[in-house]
């Protein structure tokens, strides 16, 4: 296992000299035309994901209270309200954090590859 | 239970978080290590750490004793809890990580070019920190009294003291391993217990005492204003989380920063199934442990209450060390990320610091824990959450993804969040539980979104004061990593 040394935390690291690709795509115009893109379109989409996934969020109290009955309907003898809201739910926040994962990544290599950064 | 039973399984546990953390103390030498683990953490091994340590008393035992009592209502917690995760990862998780800081205050600092803005943002997590760390001493107590006999102090009291001579020994090496083993244990210690009463109920037959949309003390649903307001409290709440946002500086880079949060999710959603059953097999089964008026207990009391017997003592053992490794774990997290803070910002840095830092950050909120009373867990915990979204989730969010956020901006955004919702905290407790209004019993829907306005109002009437660092700041916090840094 390689140690990294850490400096001290008080020499403000994200003020510091950084790798210089970085600092490179920065000092040019057309290099912050470039970050500014791409901080738009991550924005974007995990708004996009944030919103899709509290839609998603809403339509399931909403669902049972318009259904009468189906809150009580039993799934395997459980409630299926219960299982709607106290499992349900959880798989929607892993493939929604499984989405943007992705597509943040692809974000971020298509900057790569316009930046000329590797 | 048996006492000698449940005063054996709290031993186990803190011997053996003490051993892993004594284990830590011999690969710990640098200020790096102290601090940060020298970001050589694996994304598996650091997944589990930050589930062990965002677990609490809360999760543990608040989570089921709530949904014990209000039924599905009370499902909006263990969803809220896990969402913030998912929040987590789209706004802050890779960002945070790139900004190259330790702790919120080297963030803020950094990012607005602020000595001011930086002082101000530690005094607020410093705050977070304490009001957080209170709950778990509370739960210690509860299940100390409960479990053995033994008067509520002598919980909060072991639970500090193990914390301390961890994190002081080891840093933050030796708190991962042992957040990642606690995260495990907790999930063991809450799934076999309850799958082995289903079993047993299934086995014998126990006829059902009461329907499960049936609340046993006879609670009152809770109205749409107050899951809204709760569900902006844990979406934003979790974002700001000091000892939650400490872990993402030990991934090597951005990617892998999300990747760890990804796992996370996953870690979480499993978990938050066995409170949930512990809560619905507690409505149907034994509705009589609500009406103790100790709803919050329910977890330890479930198994012997419906398996009884030597298995019953024994699953009980196993609760009650699952709980004590959710306080040690989140209060250690906290510790150390408060440490962190306080060595930084009052000591002057440095491993001594550090230490002596530690020992503060624990011993002041075992003060709070003595001198106030135990509310329902997950409802306090609800609290802090609403609180770190008032203050911190605005400085992040905007931070990171607005160019125009000014260091005057934040702290007049970060001040109005906390006097709005710390107020509304203390009228809440001055006034008491039973006679508050709801607006003012769950703050977030209106204080979160008045942080986020005051915060871009005053930014941009001081935007000249935007710091000529910004662009490069910016840059740094969005841009990926070099291929050659990441991994493949």
């Amino acid at each position: 296992m390689t140690r990294i040394r850490v400096t001290t935390p008080l020499t403000a690291p994200a003020s510091g000299p950084g790798p210089e690709s970085r600092e490179a795509a920065q000092d040019s115009d057309v290099g912050q035309v470039f970050v500014r893109s791409l901080i738009r379109s991550q924005l974007r989409l995990a708004l996009v994901v944030a919103g899709g996934f509290l839609v998603i969020l809403a339509a399931f109290p909403l669902t049972l209270a318009a259904v009468p009955g189906l809150a009580e309907s039993r799934l395997a003898g459980i409630p299926f309200g219960w299982l709607l809201l106290g499992a349900g739910i959880y798989p929607v926040i892993g493939l929604s954090a499984w989405l943007f994962v992705r597509s943040a990544a692809r974000n971020e290599a298509r900057y790569r590859d316009l930046a000329g950064d590797r | 239970m048996n006492p000698g039973v449940a005063l054996a399984a709290v031993a186990v546990v803190s011997l053996a978080t003490a051993a892993i953390g004594f284990y830590g103390l011999r690969i710990s030498r640098t200020t790096g290590d102290f601090y940060v683990a020298s970001r050589t953490v694996r994304p598996w091994w650091n997944a589990s750490a930050i589930g062990g340590e965002y677990l609490s008393a809360a999760s543990f035992l608040g989570v089921a004793g709530l949904i014990l009592l209000s039924g599905t209502d009370a499902l909006w917690f263990p969803v809220g809890y896990t969402a913030g995760y998912l929040m987590l990862l789209l706004f802050v998780a890779a960002p945070l990580r790139r900004s190259g800081a330790y702790t919120i205050p080297d963030f803020t600092e950094a990012r607005l070019d602020s000595k001011a803005v930086r002082k101000v943002t530690s005094l607020v997590v410093v705050l977070v920190g304490w009001l957080y760390i209170v709950p778990q001493l509370h739960g210690a107590a509860l299940t100390i009294r409960i479990t053995t006999g033994l008067p509520s102090w002598a919980g909060s009291v072991a639970v500090v003291v193990v914390v301390c001579l961890t994190v002081v020994s080891g840093g933050m090496r030796s708190i991962t391993f042992v957040q990642a083993f606690q995260y495990w244990l907790k999930l063991t210690a809450l799934a076999l217990p309850i799958l082995f009463i289903i079993f047993y109920l299934a086995g014998t037959g126990t006829p059902a005492l009461a329907p499960p949309a049936a609340n046993p003390t006879g609670a009152a649903p809770t109205g749409l204003y107050q899951n809204v307001s709760l569900l902006v409290a844990l979406l934003f709440g979790t974002l700001g989380l000091p000892h939650v946002l400490v872990r993402f500086y030990t991934n090597p880079d951005g990617q892998s920063a999300r990747r760890t949060t990804l796992i996370v999710l996953g870690l979480l959603s499993v978990f938050y199934l066995f409170p949930t059953a512990y809560g619905l097999v507690g409505r149907v089964f034994a509705p009589g442990l609500a009406r103790a008026g100790q709803a919050d207990a329910m977890v330890l009391l479930l198994p012997g209450e419906l398996v009884g017997g030597v298995a019953g003592d024994l699953l009980s053992a196993l609760v009650v060390a699952g709980a004590f490794a959710a306080f040690l774990s989140t209060t250690s997290g906290l510790v150390v990320s408060l440490a962190g803070v306080i060595s930084q910002d009052v000591l002057g840095g440095g491993v001594g610091g550090f230490r002596l830092a530690a020992v503060l950050s624990a011993v002041v909120p075992l003060g709070f824990a003595f001198m106030t009373d135990s509310l329902a867990l997950a409802g306090s915990v609800g609290l802090v959450f609403a609180f770190t979204a008032s203050t911190v989730c605005p400085v992040l969010l905007l931070g990171i993804w607005w160019r125009g956020l000014t260091d005057v901006g934040a702290i007049a955004g970060m001040a109005t969040g906390g006097l709005l919702c710390g107020g509304a905290m203390i009228a809440g407790a001055v006034s008491g539980a039973a006679n508050i209004p709801v607006w003012l019993a769950q703050p977030a829907a209106w204080t979160v979104p008045a942080a986020f306005a005051v915060m871009v109002l005053v930014s941009r009437a001081t935007a000249r004061r935007v710091p000529g660092t910004m662009p490069r700041v910016m840059t740094r916090l969005h841009t990926p990593e070099r291929p050659l840094a990441t991994e493949r």
